[in-house]
C-alpha cells in the first residue's frame, strides 16, 4: 500500500535502497559475538560454540527467523494477494513433518529431502488452487480451514503413530552433524539468517515484478484486474506456490532445529499466530512480517518467563492495545505517522538545545 | 414453482443425498437406537445453533467475525453456574455491579457538564484527574466490600467441591463475611468512583458528543432504578439469599438462565460500543481484537473459577431418580420429574435430549419472529442486504449494530448456561463449540438465519451418528470387515462435509446467491 506510492522517491542503487536491511543484517551477524562478550567469552569461543548465553540467544533468534519466514509467506498470500486463508499452518506442517519422516524413517540426505519437501509444497498449493476458482472471500478461508483441519486430524491420528508420533509429536529427527543445533548452532544460525534474507529479497523482487503487481491489483479490485485482461487465477496460484514453498522450507528448518515437531504446528492456532504476526507488523508490508515475528516471539518468551501462568492474559491485552493504538501495524503506522514523529523529535531536540 | 426448482436444483440434490445417507445410516441399527441418536444429534445441534445463530447475525449485519463468541458462550455457562450453585455470591455481587455501573447511565448529564466547562489547560487534564481519582477510590473501597465466594486454594472450598455437594444435595453455603468498615462509607465510595469514572470517560470526547440538554428523564429514571435495586438488594441480602436457597431448583435454574443471558447482552453491548466500533473501517483487525478478547476471557475465567473442570447439577424438574423412574408416560414423568424417560425401551435423558432441543426450537421461532416482524428485524434484514442504503434512509444503524451484537452475545450466553448441566464446565468448552458453529454456519450459509439452524442440526446429527457407529461398527459390503470410526473421525466428518458442500454450493445450503 504505502510502498507503491513511495517507490519512485527511494534512493537509487541496490545497496542504498536497502540501507535498513544491511544495517539489520550487520547487527544480526555481530549479535552472537556481542552477546558472548557479556559472558566474557571471546569471539573465538563463540565461534566454537562455547558460550552459553550466546548459544541461547542464537536459539531464540533462529526461532524468530523460522517464524519470520513463515509469516513472510503468509503475508504474500494474505497481505499482497488478498487471499484470507485459515489453512496456512498446513504448508508449514507439511514441510516439518515430511522432513522429519524422510530423515528419520528413510535416512535420506538433506538435499533430496528438501527437494521432496518442495515437491510436496507444490502439491499443497495446487490443492488450494483447485478450490480457488470455486470459493471466494470468507468461504475460501473456511474451506482452507477445513483442509488444514483434516491434515491436523490425520497427523494426530493413532494409525500413523509410527511416522508422525500422533499427539506426542514427531521425535528423534536425526539432524546431520554439520548443522546439528546442539553442536554447530552458530552455523545453523547463519544458514537460517541467510535463507531468511534471501527469501526477503526474493519476495521484494516478486512484489515489484509485473507478476507481483498483478497480485496487488487482485487484492485491491479483482474485477478490474480481470477486466484488464489478466487471468487472476494464475497469479493467485503463483503466489500460493511461492508461499507454500517458503512455508514448507520454514517447516524444514523447524524440524531440523527443534527436538520435537509438535502437532500444534498443524493446528488453526499456528495459522492464527502467522496472522497475528503480520497484523502486529503491518499487513502487506514484507518488513512487517520480520518485525512482527520478532515482537511476537520475544513478547511470548518474555511473558512466559517473567509472568508465568497468566501470560496469555497480558498478551491478549497487548494485542488489543496494538489494535487500538498502532492501527496499521508497526510498519504501516510508522509510514503513516513518521512525518509527525520526526517533527515531534526535532521539536524535542530544539527544546533540549535551548 | 418449476423455475424455483430448476434454480435450486443443486440444493435439492444435496439435501436429497444427505437424506439418503441418513436413511442408509438408519438401516444399520435398531429403530430405538436410531431415534435416540437422532435426539442426541438434535441436542448437540441446538447448542451449536444458539452459538451459530448469534455469530451469523453479527457477521451478517456487522461483518464482524467475532472469534470471541466461544469464550462468551463459556462465560455464560460460568455465570449461570454461579447463580445456580452459589446464590449468596450472586446476591453479594448485585449491589456491587449496580453501584459501579450506575454512573455510566447518566451519559447526557456528563456530556452537557463537559460542554459547559471552560476550556483551558486544566480542563484538558480534568478527565485524567477524575479517572485517576476514581481508580484510587476503587482501590481503597473495593477490598472493603466482602463477597462470599469460593477459594481456589482450599480444596473443600473449590467450585468443584461446591458443585459436587450441590449434586448430592449436601450443599452448605459458607458464612457470609462481615464488613470491616462502615458499609455506608464503602457504598458511597463506590458510587462516587462510578460517577467520577463516567464523567472522566465522557469528558475525553466532550467536543464530539451532542447533548440534548441537562436533564434526560429517562436516564435519570434508569439511574434511580439501578441505584434502588442495588440498595434494596444490599439491605435485603440475607433474606434474599435465604429465599433463593429455599426455592425449588427449577426456579433457580430459570433465574440463572435469565441472569446469564442478560449478562451476555450487557457484555455484548459493552464490547461493541467500546472496542468493536472503532474498527469497522479495519475489518481484519477485528480478528486480532476478538482473539485478544478471547484470550483475556479465558484467563479471567481461569483466575476466578480455576482450571479444573466441574459439573453443574440438573434442576429439580429433570433430576428425579427415585421411585417410578425412568418414566414411561408423560403423566408419570410430570408426577416423578424423572431424569430419564423410557422411549421404545431405551433410556432418554430428559434434560439433554428433550429439553435442550425444545429450547432450541423456541429460540429459533422467537428470533425468527423478531427478524421478520419487528422494526429491529427489518433494519437488520435491510442492513444485511445493503448497509449504506439503510444509513442513507436516516436510520440509526449504529444503534441497531449494538443491539444485534448484544442479541448475538446473549444467545451465546444462553447456549452456555443451557449446555452447562449436560456438558459440564471447563476452560476449553468454548473452543470446540466455536469450531462446530463455524462449520455449521459454513454448511448452512454464513449470513442466513435458517441456514444456521439447518447447518447446526446437520453437524449435530452427523457427529452423533458417527459416534454411534463407532460403538457398533459399520459392516463393509462384500467383506467380513467391520469398520469402526475412531474418535478423530467425528470432527473430520463434519469438516469434510463442509468442504464438499462449499465446493458444490459456495454460499452454503441456504446462503444468499451473489
Amino acid at each position: 500500500m504505502t510502498e507503491n506510492n513511495t517507490a519512485y522517491r527511494k534512493p537509487q542503487g541496490f545497496l542504498r535502497r536497502n540501507q535498513g536491511l544491511w544495517i539489520t543484517l550487520a547487527v544480526l551477524i555481530l549479535l552472537p559475538f556481542v552477546i558472548g562478550l557479556f559472558e566474557g567469552a571471546s569471539p573465538l569461543q563463540v565461534w566454537t560454540n562455547d558460550s552459553g548465553i550466546s548459544k541461547f540467544t542464537q536459539g531464540l533468534a533462529i526461532e524468530i527467523f523460522i517464524l519470520a519466514l513463515y509469516a513472510l509467506s503468509y503475508d504474500l498470500i494474505f497481505g499482497i494477494t488478498g487471499l484470507l486463508s485459515f489453512g496456512h499452518s498446513m504448508f508449514f506442517a507439511t514441510g516439518a513433518y515430511l522432513t522429519g519422516i524422510l530423515l528419520k524413517n528413510f535416512d535420506l540426505p538433506v538435499g533430496i529431502t528438501v527437494l521432496l519437501v518442495l515437491a510436496a509444497s507444490a502439491v499443497n498449493a495446487l490443492l488450494f488452487g483447485i478450490v480457488l476458482p470455486r470459493v471466494k472471500g470468507i468461504t475460501f478461508a473456511l474451506v482452507t480451514l477445513g483442509l488444514a483441519s483434516v491434515f491436523h486430524i490425520v497427523v494426530m491420528s493413532g494409525e500413523l503413530k509410527d511416522y508422525t508420533g500422533a499427539d506426542v509429536g514427531l521425535q528423534g529427527v536425526v539432524t546431520p552433524a554439520f548443522i546439528s543445533p546442539a553442536n554447530e548452532r552458530l552455523r545453523f544460525y547463519f544458514i537460517a539468517l541467510t535463507i531468511l534474507i534471501l527469501f526477503y529479497l526474493l519476495y521484494k523482487r516478486f512484489v515489484s515484478s509485473p507478476t507481483g503487481r498483478v497480485c496487488i491489483a487482485t487484492r485491491e479490485n479483482e474485477g478490474r484486474a480481470r477486466m484488464l485482461g489478466y487471468n487472476t487465477f494464475y497469479f493467485k496460484l503463483a503466489a500460493l506456490l511461492l508461499s507454500s514453498a517458503t512455508a514448507a522450507l520454514a517447516g524444514t528448518l523447524h524440524a531440523l532445529y527443534q527436538p520435537i515437531v509438535s502437532p500444534n504446528v498443524a493446528s488453526l492456532g499456528f495459522t492464527v499466530s502467522a496472522l497475528l504476526i503480520i497484523l502486529i507488523g503491518g499487513v502487506g508490508t514484507l518488513k512487517g512480517a520480520l518485525i512482527g515475528a520478532a515482537v511476537y516471539r520475544l513478547l511470548d518468551f518474555g511473558l512466559r518467563r517473567y509472568v508465568g501462568e497468566s501470560a496469555s492474559f497480558i498478551s491478549g491485552a497487548i494485542y488489543i492495545a496494538i489494535v487500538l493504538f498502532v492501527p496499521y501495524g508497526i510498519v504501516g503506522t510508522w509510514a503513516l505517522k513518521s512525518p509527525q514523529i520526526k517533527q515531534g523529535w526535532t521539536r524535542l531536540v530544539g527544546m533540549v538545545k535551548k | 414453482m418449476k423455475v424455483y426448482f430448476r434454480k435450486n436444483l443443486l440444493l435439492w440434490v444435496t439435501l436429497a443425498v444427505l437424506t439418503l445417507l441418513f436413511i442408509f445410516a438408519a438401516r444399520g441399527m435398531a429403530t430405538r437406537d436410531w431415534v435416540i441418536t437422532l435426539l442426541r444429534g438434535l441436542s448437540v445441534g441446538s447448542v451449536t445453533f444458539l452459538v451459530a445463530s448469534g455469530f451469523s447475525l453479527i457477521f451478517g449485519l456487522l461483518d464482524v467475525l467475532n472469534l470471541a463468541h466461544g469464550t462468551l458462550f463459556m462465560i455464560g455457562a460460568y455465570i449461570g453456574w454461579t447463580v445456580f450453585i452459589r446464590p449468596d455470591t450472586f446476591v453479594d455481587l448485585i449491589p456491587l455491579l449496580a453501584l459501579l455501573s450506575s454512573g455510566f447511565l447518566l451519559s447526557e448529564l456528563w456530556a452537557e457538564l463537559g460542554k459547559r466547562l471552560p476550556s483551558g489547560r486544566w480542563t484538558r487534564l480534568l478527565p485524567w484527574m477524575s479517572l485517576l481519582l476514581a481508580v484510587g477510590l476503587l482501590v481503597l473501597v473495593l477490598p472493603g466490600y466482602p463477597v462470599t465466594g469460593w477459594n481456589l486454594k482450599v480444596f473443600s472450598q473449590t467450585p468443584g467441591t461446591f458443585a459436587f455437594m450441590a449434586d448430592q444435595g449436601l450443599l452448605v453455603l459458607p458464612v457470609a463475611k462481615a464488613f470491616e468498615h462502615p458499609p455506608a462509607l464503602v457504598l458511597c465510595g463506590m458510587l462516587l468512583a462510578s460517577l467520577l469514572a463516567a464523567f472522566g470517560f465522557s469528558a475525553f470526547k466532550r467536543n464530539t458528543i451532542q447533548a440534548a440538554g441537562w436533564v434526560n428523564w429517562r436516564q435519570i429514571a434508569a439511574f434511580v432504578i439501578v441505584l434502588g435495586v442495588g440498595f434494596t438488594v444490599f439491605f435485603a441480602n440475607d433474606a434474599l439469599t435465604k429465599f433463593l436457597t429455599g426455592i425449588n431448583t427449577s426456579w433457580l435454574f430459570l433465574i440463572a438462565v435469565l441472569t446469564a443471558t442478560l449478562s451476555g447482552v450487557a457484555l455484548g453491548a459493552l464490547m461493541e460500543s467500546t472496542l468493536i466500533r472503532p474498527l469497522y473501517s479495519r475489518p481484519i483487525y477485528q480478528l486480532m481484537l476478538t482473539l485478544g478478547l478471547s484470550a483475556i476471557g479465558i484467563e479471567v475465567i481461569r483466575a476466578i473459577w480455576g482450571r479444573p473442570e466441574f459439573t453443574m447439577p440438573k434442576p429439580a424438574l429433570f433430576g428425579g431418580t427415585g421411585e417410578g423412574c425412568p418414566a414411561t408416560s408423560l403423566g408419570a414423568w410430570l408426577q416423578h420429574q424423572c431424569s430419564t424417560f423410557l422411549l421404545m425401551g431405551g433410556r432418554v435423558r430428559v434434560y439433554n435430549e428433550i429439553f435442550i432441543p425444545l429450547v432450541g426450537i423456541v429460540v429459533l421461532v422467537v428470533v425468527w419472529i423478531l427478524l421478520k416482524r419487528s422494526r429491529l428485524g427489518m433494519i437488520i434484514r435491510a442492513g444485511v442486504q445493503n448497509r449504506e442504503m439503510v444509513e442513507a434512509l436516516g436510520i440509526n444503524v449504529r444503534k441497531a449494530f449494538t443491539q444485534v451484537f448484544a442479541l448475538g452475545v446473549g444467545l451465546a450466553a444462553l447456549g452456555g448456561v443451557l449446555a452447562a448441566p449436560s456438558m459440564g464446565l471447563s476452560n476449553t468448552m468454548g473452543e470446540s463449540l466455536m469450531i462446530n458453529a463455524l462449520i455449521a454456519l459454513a454448511i448452512g450459509g454464513l449470513t442466513s438465519y435458517p441456514g444456521a439452524a439447518l447447518g447446526s442440526v446437520l453437524v449435530g446429527l452427523i457427529q452423533q451418528v458417527i459416534i454411534k457407529y463407532g460403538a457398533i461398527g459399520i459392516p463393509i459390503p462384500f467383506t467380513e470387515i467391520v469398520f469402526k470410526p475412531t474418535p478423530p473421525l467425528v470432527p473430520a466428518s463434519t469438516v469434510l462435509l463442509m468442504v464438499i458442500i462449499l465446493l458444490i454450493l459456495p454460499n452454503g445450503l441456504l446462503g444468499r446467491k451473489e
